[in-house]
């Protein structure tokens, strides 16, 4: 294990935890809510793209935008449900409602998908590139490539649009939103189908790297906690370095000390950084 | 209701409660059920004044029914001390992890204080599936039975276990009303509802967080102590999201801050589980679907709706007011 392959695995699993991340970013930057079922959402992303190249037949190329529109679908459903409390932003139901969701996705996944590990293979996944002694596969360079579009839109987006407008209004002050003529209900359904999407899209690229299990949804989850709260909370171009940062470290620290702690120690440095800087994190809705 | 008579219709209720599993037939089954709702609604008691009184969602709950279970565990295995050792071991051990865990979380609010609670639960699960010295993936084996020979009691099965896991019931029960009525709680509903009033009062919000988590973290570990003894192994499955999805629905379910409420919640889950079941994944689903539309659909829990004469006593649950949460 040399320190320029573990550079280039840090820098792709860098960028697939910013993908991941970045559903949770715009829902808490820019609608300030939160979804504790995000990894279970991963999961039955990953399944979903699984069922469709495996079972289905279907070509990778459609398997995602079917990944994407089950997951716009769930997003849609869970706001459907909960948009009571989020007009009212009663946080604390919204949370145990989320993890509630969470915990039925993966019952649900489990009794449709079987609970047995499986493999994601996609076009890219199987293909290997050696350059000089580096190792990667075709797929981390999709992972790194769609990270980084995604991002330099979605940062476009926020900053310079109407849409991004709207929804930083509403993350602002609902109410003066509402008064402004916005239809508030309409972007926090828009804000959870655009998680939902996001998420699909991350886990169609991300999963193939390891085996998916049902059951992965409750870890999967804390490193986009950690990349959410490290990059300052909501924060767009925050999230992306911080989750390249995750990475490398996340690689560095599985080589050269323990795999099996790993997500431990990304834990340990999100302590250690809300205990140095426990208000510092926080910025206002809507910052980037 | 008269304070007298509430307290002898307690008593009563108290020595009836005993008599349950006897009224509906006594099999091995059904103790089996009264001993893990007994054990699993004194888990939800210890989340039940974090979410109901302090108004904060902590996801590390099951962590400390955790650290009560491998504690046991490892006091009785391996240094051979009986349950009273045992049970104080556990909640000292609880203690630390709280304190810990309060400390860090001090300056922490609303969703980034769940956060770094369900984090702690998840890296728990990991040290616990990982490290040997708690048995890894395998566990810990061969505790043994729940002995106390200065009384000359031991419990070989669940029906002679019953009477230990009622009194720990009733403990629990007696706790958390006793908190409601002190200081303490009484601050916390403060802090909870109104933060700036309860500055001014001269409370300090966070002294007041960090003693609730150290009142609530022994009541959930103290189920764990007993659950060690109940199943005669533990491993790392006790950090399941399900017993995480199950305080919490047992919390909401019958209605916020009703004594009895967590307890009845438990006791429907585990009926609908150990009777009633649809297999593991619908009784996911089932258990999930429950916590989602009570939150969503009925604020006030199932008590609300078979009670709502009630509500027209009650004043206006969300003040008028408040709109959106402070920032910090």
């Amino acid at each position: 294990m040399n320190f320029t392959q573990q550079l280039v695995n840090g820098i792709v699993l860098g960028h697939a935890y910013a993908l991941i991340a970045i559903g949770w970013t715009v829902l808490l930057g820019v609608a300030r809510l939160v979804n504790f079922g995000h990894g279970q959402m991963y999961m039955l992303g990953a399944f979903v793209t699984w069922y469709g190249v495996s079972r289905l037949g279907l070509p990778y190329f459609v398997a995602i935008p079917v990944a994407m529109l089950v997951g716009v679908a769930v997003g849609y459903v869970m706001q459907r449900v909960m948009l009571q409390l989020t007009l009212k932003q009663d946080l604390v139901s919204i949370m145990i409602v989320t993890l509630g969701f969470g915990y039925v996705l993966h019952g649900a996944a489990a009794l449709f998908f079987g609970s047995t590990g499986q493999i994601l293979e996609t076009p890219f996944s199987t293909k290997d590139i050696y350059w000089g002694d580096l190792w990667f596969t075709y797929q981390d360079i999709a992972i790194v490539i769609v990270a980084i579009l995604f991002f330099a839109v979605l940062k476009y987006v926020i900053d310079r649009t109407r849409i991004g407008r709207l929804a930083r209004m509403v993350a602002e002050d609902p109410q003066l939103a509402q008064l402004a003529g916005v239809n508030v209900r309409r972007v926090y359904l828009g804000v959870f189908a655009f998680e939902g999407a996001a998420v699909a899209l991350a886990a169609a690229l991300v999963a193939p790297r390891t085996p998916i299990l049902t059951s992965m949804g409750f870890d999967e989850v804390i490193i986009t906690f950690v990349v959410v709260v490290l990059g300052g909370i909501g924060s767009v171009t925050g999230s992306y370095v911080a989750g390249l940062a995750l990475g490398l470290f996340t690689a560095f620290f599985g080589a050269f000390v323990s795999p099996a702690y790993a997500t431990a120690a990304a834990f340990a440095v999100l302590i250690a950084v809300l205990v140095v800087r426990p208000g510092g994190l926080a910025v206002s809705p809507g910052g980037r | 209701m008269n304070s007298g008579i509430k307290t002898v219709l307690f008593a009563a209720l108290a020595v009836i409660g005993f008599f349950v599993p006897t009224l509906l037939g006594g099999s091995g089954a059904v103790y089996a059920a009264c001993v893990l709702i007994a054990i699993f609604a004194v888990m939800s008691y210890g989340l039940d004044i974090v979410v109901s009184d302090l108004g904060e969602v902590s996801l590390a709950h099951t962590v400390f029914f955790a650290v009560g279970a491998y504690t046991t565990a490892l006091l009785s295995v391996s240094a051979g001390l009986g349950p009273v050792l045992s049970l104080a071991g556990a909640i000292l051990m609880v203690l630390l992890v709280a304190a810990a865990l309060g400390f860090v979380t001090l300056q922490l609010r609303e969703f980034v204080f769940s956060l770094v609670t369900y984090a702690v639960a998840v890296v728990a699960a990991t040290i616990a599936q990982n490290w040997d010295f708690l048995g890894g993936s395998d566990g810990l084996r061969g505790i043994p039975a729940f002995e106390l020979s200065w009384l000359g009691f031991k419990a070989r099965n669940d029906q002679e276990l019953w009477p230990v896991a009622y009194l720990l019931l009733l403990v629990a029960i007696y706790l958390v009303s006793a908190f409601r009525r002190s200081k303490l709680g009484q601050a916390a509903m403060m802090v909870h509802l109104n933060q700036r009033l309860a500055v001014t009062s001269g409370v300090d919000p966070q002294r007041i967080r960090l003693q609730v988590f150290l009142v609530s973290a022994p009541i959930t570990a103290s189920a764990g102590w007993l659950y060690a003894y109940q199943r005669a192994y533990i491993s790392a499955d006790v950090l399941e999201t399900y017993f995480l999805i199950l305080m919490l629905t047992a919390v909401v379910v019958m209605g916020r801050r009703l004594l009895l409420g967590p307890l009845l919640g438990v006791a429907l889950i585990q009926i609908q589980e150990k009777f009633f079941s649809f297999g593991g994944y619908v009784d996911k689903i089932i258990l999930g679907s429950v916590l989602i539309l009570t939150l969503a659909f009925l604020p006030n829990g199932l008590f609300g709706v078979v009670a709502p004469l009630r509500n027209l006593f009650i004043r206006r649950a969300t003040p008028v007011g408040k709109t959106i949460p402070e920032r910090s």
